[in-house]
């Protein structure tokens, strides 16, 4: 045996010759302190939160089956005699949000228009894009109780609110989309003596067209989750309806509130999440 | 020569009717009455101004609501985190060789996920009780949806090449998507965990509307009690911890998927 032969770790088999065989020599292990340093602190904050939190974890011993006997009174069976007064609320919720969608478009789709570079001026865009920003922070429900408080509760104060909550994200999605179009159409319209107007019909708007109307239809989805919860707030519609049933403990009708929540949810997400992949691919699949 | 005009877009113009007639609809439905919003702005002007002067004194007793949804979030999401990493394996058709089983586990949560957290949380609070237990909960219950949605289509991503090689040295299904899948997944769930931290702190400030404990039962009672100065503070701490929350996390998480 040579002096350089390798070292040689784990098993050997019966055949002791390893000359003939590749190096096993298992790799070192690479050291990354930053990484370990992260874990470290994330795992402190996770367990301090966990330790500092006032929540008596004794409770959660009772809660699954709990659960289980509160979601037997809900669906064993659920009282069916609700459900047209349920699907009565729920629509109520779902045209709160189209209503607050549509409404969210058209305010958002000029201003989004205006916070285009190139397009507004520059003491235009940056506020435009400073109210975006505020409004997608503050959560839709703290805006709604804001509206709420200064305009009192009904279902179209409710659709303003979920207006006003769409504009944000909608006022973003919609420059980022025209920032990322293609010049060349927009800079042809400029060229042939187009107005600003006529720029953004002609040039802009087609290339953006099918991501602008995808990003609308999938606010039209969030909003309806939205709807649902300024319901419980007191805007009417499904929220105010389950609300109630929960307060008065009848379990039975909020199982069916809660499937028919489940059901309209779902049928609205695969219509739409349908119709957006037809916009942007071109074909249904 | 002119181009062609084009010819006038039948379809266009029927989409654009058919989202008229709905909104119309649903116009009648929420009974629109600008009238009356009008007389009820012109009434509320002064809270308007009341809302625009923050009252600062307040902000010690709001510190403990503040801290409790801080913590509510960072534990929902731990929770979140971990409970769905092990559903997300199963969830997706490359780690999980059981068809039907991808397809129940999938189509449970996208139930779980139809229903908004706030709901939820209006319910749980009448089965263990108002406070941060509720919360938590209900923020658990969301967040094992997204994060499960999330992580296994990541999964369904990955490279197969180091699993088939796992499997084909005879590793258990375990240990071979601990060795080959887990570590690609990895910066994803990371990137995925702090968004859905993001999630949990907008959602934590409000939940305690419903009975959920943090900042939104303060919210509840100063606006039963139409203090708007202590109103328009909540909703100021609300913005700055949303903002910063989220310039962190951005930052992090494009360090983390580049």
């Amino acid at each position: 045996m040579s002096a350089a032969a390798p070292p040689v770790r784990g098993k050997q088999g019966p055949d002791t010759d390893i000359r003939a065989r590749p190096v096993l020599v298992r790799p070192a292990r690479p050291r990354r302190p930053g990484a370990r340093l992260v874990f470290l602190a994330v795992t402190a904050v996770v367990v301090l939160a966990f330790w500092s939190v006032d929540i008596d974890w004794s409770q959660l011993a009772g809660f699954p089956a709990n659960l289980l006997r509160y979601l037997g009174l809900m669906f064993l069976p659920p009282d069916l005699s609700t459900l047209p007064s349920a699907f009565e609320a729920t629509v109520l919720s779902v045209q709160m949000a189209w209503l607050g969608t549509v409404l969210g478009i058209v305010i958002s789709l000029p201003l989004s228009f205006l916070a285009t570079a190139g397009v507004g001026p520059a003491w235009v865009r940056w506020p435009l894009r400073g109210l975006f920003s505020l409004l997608r922070a503050v959560p839709e429900v703290v805006i709604a109780v804001l509206i709420l408080s200064v305009t009192g509760l009904t279902a179209f104060t409710g659709a303003l609110a979920i207006a006003v909550g769409s504009v944000g994200t909608l006022g973003k999605w919609g420059y980022e989309a025209m920032e990322g179009a293609e010049r060349g159409p927009s800079e042809a319209v400029r060229a042939a003596g187009g107005s600003t107007a006529q720029m953004l019909r002609w040039g802009m708007w087609p290339s953006v067209q099918p991501e602008v109307l995808a990003f609308w239809l999938y606010r039209f989805e969030i909003n309806v989750r939205a709807s649902a919860i300024l319901g419980l707030i007191g805007a009417g519609g499904i929220g105010k309806v389950l609300a109630d049933n929960v307060q008065f403990r009848i379990w039975d009708a909020v199982g069916t509130l809660l499937i028919v929540v489940v059901v309209v949810t779902v049928v609205i997400d695969l219509v739409s999440g349908a119709l957006r992949r037809k916009i942007i691919t071109g074909a249904w699949r | 020569m002119r181009p062609v005009r084009p010819r006038t877009a039948w379809k266009g113009l029927l989409v654009l009717a058919v989202v008229a007639v709905i909104t119309v609809w649903a116009g009648f439905g929420v009974q629109v009455d600008v009238g009356a919003l009008i007389k009820n702005f012109s009434n509320a002007a002064d809270k308007v101004v009341l809302l625009a002067q923050p009252d600062y004194g307040f902000f010690p007793e709001t510190l403990s609501a503040l801290a409790q949804t801080l913590q509510m979030a960072v534990i929902a999401t731990a929770a979140g985190a971990a409970i769905g990493l092990p559903l997300s394996f199963l969830a997706s058709r490359v780690t999980d060789p059981s068809r039907p089983l991808v397809a129940v586990v999938r189509s449970v949560l996208n139930v779980v996920r139809s229903v908004p957290d706030l709901l939820y949380a209006a319910i749980l609070v009448t089965i263990v009780g108002t406070g941060a237990l509720s919360g938590v909960i209900a923020l658990v219950l969301f967040n094992v949806g997204i994060v499960v949605k999330l992580i296994s289509e990541a999964i369904d991503a990955v490279d197969r090449g180091p699993l088939e090689a796992a499997l084909a040295t005879g590793a258990t299904w375990v240990r071979a998507d601990r060795a080959a899948v887990l570590p690609q997944i990895l910066p994803v769930y990371a990137s995925q965990t702090l968004y859905v931290l993001e999630l949990n702190v907008r959602a934590s400030t409000v939940i305690g509307l419903v009975g959920g404990g943090g900042l939104g039962i303060l919210i509840d009672q100063v606006r039963t009690f139409y203090r708007y100065h202590q109103l328009s503070l909540i909703i100021l701490e609300i913005l700055v911890v949303v903002v910063l929350l989220e310039a962190a996390s951005s930052w992090l998480r494009k360090r983390l998927v580049s």
